[in-house]
């Protein structure tokens, strides 16, 4: 069975169930690189452990904050409420905004978190607690929730990345200050900005494939060689830097759609949104545990409506697309899918018809594996001013977030000797949504 | 005529009239569009909360009243006066026609798939125009409701494939002619009573994409006028916007010689940003005003013969809809949570 060139889902790829079994005895570590095990382990109804080690997570980012009222907590015929309707979705009694649709009809396959009380309406540092789920200290600097998946969910030999982060457009890039902290640099976000893959990926045109893997033969020899009798860390890392390049450069197909089909690209539409989105599809089936995908920028002061006019309608064609996708693979119970931004928008309209930045009360959606379908957690005031039930902070999505994702959110790292938890102490889990 | 220059003291009327405010009158909505009934003070106001407001500015105390029935369930973006009745025009699809005289709601409709952004009565009343985001224009008969014909021409998607909007139409003075506009600038004009496109003009300043640093876009056309001749079109806007986010471009207005299909003038001001929401010519076209905003409000009055500014006033909101009065001598605003009536002193 090939693990690491096998990305791009085509028939000729497909994986027989006896080689599946046979590589399952070879460990189950193997499996959770394997293109094709989430299919097989859906399929084949293995055991819930290995079920977890198939999890991933498609984050997209909604950068600048997107309007709640607009999406996924809408007030209509309030003062705050603007100007679109509400609309009934195939969850009894749970209504979204009008914007969205292709969401009302797949609300069976989501969990809407609708009272986030974050208390952070800066752009940068509500960017950086979204993605810690708390604020670093001064001495320690926590790892991003791309950073801790990759180190839970990725496998140590892993021919494919462990985390991705697409953000094309340039504004608030970077703000949020992505970063693995002390899990080390192997964890941290391969950025992809102004190109949808990797750049210098493909092999040098003049050198042949036959050069190029004797090379890499050659330098295995010697690094071997070298190794012999030296047990060093700083030789592990190296030789696992040298197998992550080699295994990055056969990850090629995983930043390139054309083999998709003309329903697929269809599906998740023109957009480049679409377009990255359907390449996190990609990468999630071939093993990623991570994939984020930034779509900004929402940051709507002005002329609110119009803006979430054009982007609602987007998300909502896209997210739906994902799901759909991923469910007709037999990806949506192992792939956990999340949409969040840095905070919500004010309730209050200004008189550019805009709405401004607000955490106060807020939403996030989860979709997929690890929650509870049609589950609606939290509750805000009629005007959406504050929350009145349920209120939760960026730990306690983190830790939701992780949960559902089957990492322990009270495990613990060590920095030196000392012990440093997923979240801060005393931070628990939206037990209530979980699956 | 746009091309010969008006005699200097119609040119200079702008400049000498001067408007004071008459009347403030709070209110907690947003009054998004307004009619006027005709050598009146009386103004029927729609609103963000659904309402449409009967509002006589003349009293002492105005005591604004709100019109009776279903109604509207979005915000209402367009008002009409017909014989008897003013119609509105809502976020929540319908056209709603309300009897003047009692107040009340006698019809409500279905009108576009969309949310519609605007509705126009032509001169003489029988018909009225609604347009919406489904991107089509839409001509009713004002007294019985029934659609006489559709007018499409603008495209349902932007060139970024995001959803188009088409925000504005004006019937011209005789009623022949009806212009329609969109989000990415484009224009339509028709023939009334045919459907059929007569011109179609292009204003694509109007436009502002950002591809690359938030990948969103905003403006369009706003606002939509003929000259009382007949023979000019303006349009009006905001002008480019680097950050996307705030109307932080400049109030824009471009004139057409719209039968010759020529742009003559864009008119963008150096002082005044934002929306322009709102364009009125004086009814023997010495000046045209503009009105709008971003996050206050301004009056931006503009000489038709030269396209030049002739005078920029703050006002105390952003304006959404204008009315002069047929002398031109009282003018009425409705913008965010207020109503202004001002009276001219020159």
């Amino acid at each position: 069975m090939n693990t690491k060139g096998n990305y791009c889902g085509s028939a000729d790829h497909s994986v027989q169930r006896r080689a599946f079994l046979a590589t399952l005895g070879m460990g189950t570590a193997a499996l959770a690189g394997s293109s094709a095990a989430p299919h097989l382990l859906a399929a084949d109804g293995l055991t819930k452990e290995l079920k977890k080690q198939g999890r991933r997570v498609i984050l997209l980012w909604l950068a600048g904050g997107a309007s709640q009222l607009e999406t996924w907590d809408p007030k209509p015929g309030r003062p705050t409420g603007g100007p679109f309707a509400a609309i009934p979705t195939d969850v009894p009694g749970v209504h979204i905004s009008e914007l969205m649709p292709l969401m009302a009809r797949r609300m069976k396959h989501s969990c809407l978190i609708r009272s986030l009380n974050t208390r952070d309406a800066g752009h940068g540092s509500g960017a950086q607690l979204m993605m810690r789920g708390r604020r670093d200290e001064a001495a320690l600097k926590y790892p991003d929730l791309g950073a801790i998946l990759a180190r839970e969910l990725g496998r140590a030999d892993s021919a494919v990345p462990d985390y991705v982060n697409f953000y094309p457009s340039t504004e608030g890039r970077g703000q949020e200050m992505l970063s693995p902290a002390f899990l080390g640099g192997r964890f941290g976000a391969i950025n992809l900005y102004d190109q949808s893959s990797p750049p210098n990926l493909a092999r040098p045109e003049q050198i042949s494939q036959g050069d190029h893997a004797e090379r890499e033969q050659l330098r295995e020899w010697f690094s071997h060689r070298f190794e012999k009798g030296r047990d060093l860390p700083t030789l592990r890392s190296h030789a696992a830097a040298y197998a992550r390049v080699t295994g990055l450069m056969s990850s090629q197909k995983l930043f390139d759609n054309s083999g998709e089909s003309k329903a697929t690209h269809e599906l998740y539409g023109p957009s480049q949104f679409g377009q990255q989105v359907l390449m996190a599809r990609r990468m999630v089936e071939s093993g990623v545990p991570f994939v984020r995908v930034g779509r900004a920028w929402w940051d709507s002061h002005g002329q609110n409506f119009e803006t979430h006019g054009e982007l609602v309608p987007e998300l909502d064609r896209v997210l739906a697309a994902l799901i759909d996708d991923l469910k007709q693979r037999g990806l949506l119970e192992s792939t956990l899918i999340v949409t969040v931004g840095e905070f919500g928008r004010t309730p209050a309209i200004n008189a550019s018809l805009g709405r401004d930045h607000f955490a106060s009360a807020w939403s996030a959606s989860l979709h997929g594996c690890g929650v509870k379908a049609g589950a609606v957690w939290g509750k805000t005031d009629e005007d959406g001013n504050k929350v009145v039930e349920g209120e939760v902070g960026a730990g306690e999505l983190f830790a939701t977030i992780l949960s559902a994702a089957g990492i322990d959110p009270r495990k613990e790292y060590h920095v030196g000797s000392r012990p440093v938890p997923l979240v801060n102490p005393g931070i628990k889990p939206i037990t209530q949504v979980l699956a | 005529m746009p091309d010969e220059p008006k005699p200097a003291a119609a040119a200079s009327a702008a400049t000498s009239v001067e408007f004071k405010v008459k009347k403030e009158i709070s209110r907690k909505e947003i009054l998004l569009c307004m009619a006027r009934v005709p050598e009146s003070g009386r103004l029927y106001a729609g609103a963000s909360d659904g309402g449409v407001y009967d509002l006589d500015v003349s009293p002492e105390k105005p005591e604004p009243r709100r019109c009776e029935g279903q109604g509207h369930t979005g915000y209402v973006m367009g008002a009409a006066l017909t014989a008897g009745h003013v119609v509105t025009a809502a976020y929540d699809k319908h056209l709603v026609w309300w009897d003047r005289a009692t107040g009340k709601q006698t019809r409500r409709a279905p009108a576009h798939d969309k949310w519609l952004r605007g509705v126009e009565a032509s001169p003489d009343g029988s018909m009225v125009a609604s347009v919406g985001d489904d991107m089509v224009c839409r001509l009713w008969k004002a007294g019985s409701g029934e659609l006489i014909r559709e007018l499409r021409g603008h495209d349902v998607e932007t060139p970024h494939h995001y959803p188009s909007m088409l925000f504005c139409c004006a019937f011209s003075p005789d009623g022949a002619w009806l212009a329609t506009a969109d989000k990415v600038g484009k224009i339509v004009i028709w023939e009334s009573s045919t459907g059929k496109p007569a011109k179609t003009l292009q204003s694509p300043g109007m436009y502002t994409w950002d591809p690359k640093q938030r990948r969103h876009s905003i403006g369009g056309i706003r606002s939509i006028q003929f000259s009382p001749d007949g023979k000019l079109l303006a349009v009006g806007g905001i002008g480019f916007i680097g950050n996307v986010d705030h109307l932080d471009g400049k109030a824009r207005v471009e004139i057409f010689d719209w039968q010759k299909g020529t742009s003559l003038k864009v008119v963008e001001s150096d002082k005044l940003k934002g929306l322009v929401e709102s364009i009125r010519f004086h009814p023997r076209g010495d000046w045209m005003l503009c009105a709008g905003g971003d996050h206050g409000g301004w009056l931006l009055f503009i000489d038709p013969a030269t396209q030049k500014i002739t005078r920029e006033d703050k006002v105390p909101m952003h304006v959404h809809e204008l009315a002069l009065s047929e002398k031109a001598d009282h003018l009425y605003a409705v913008g965010h949570g207020r109503a202004v009536w001002w009276q001219a002193t020159a």
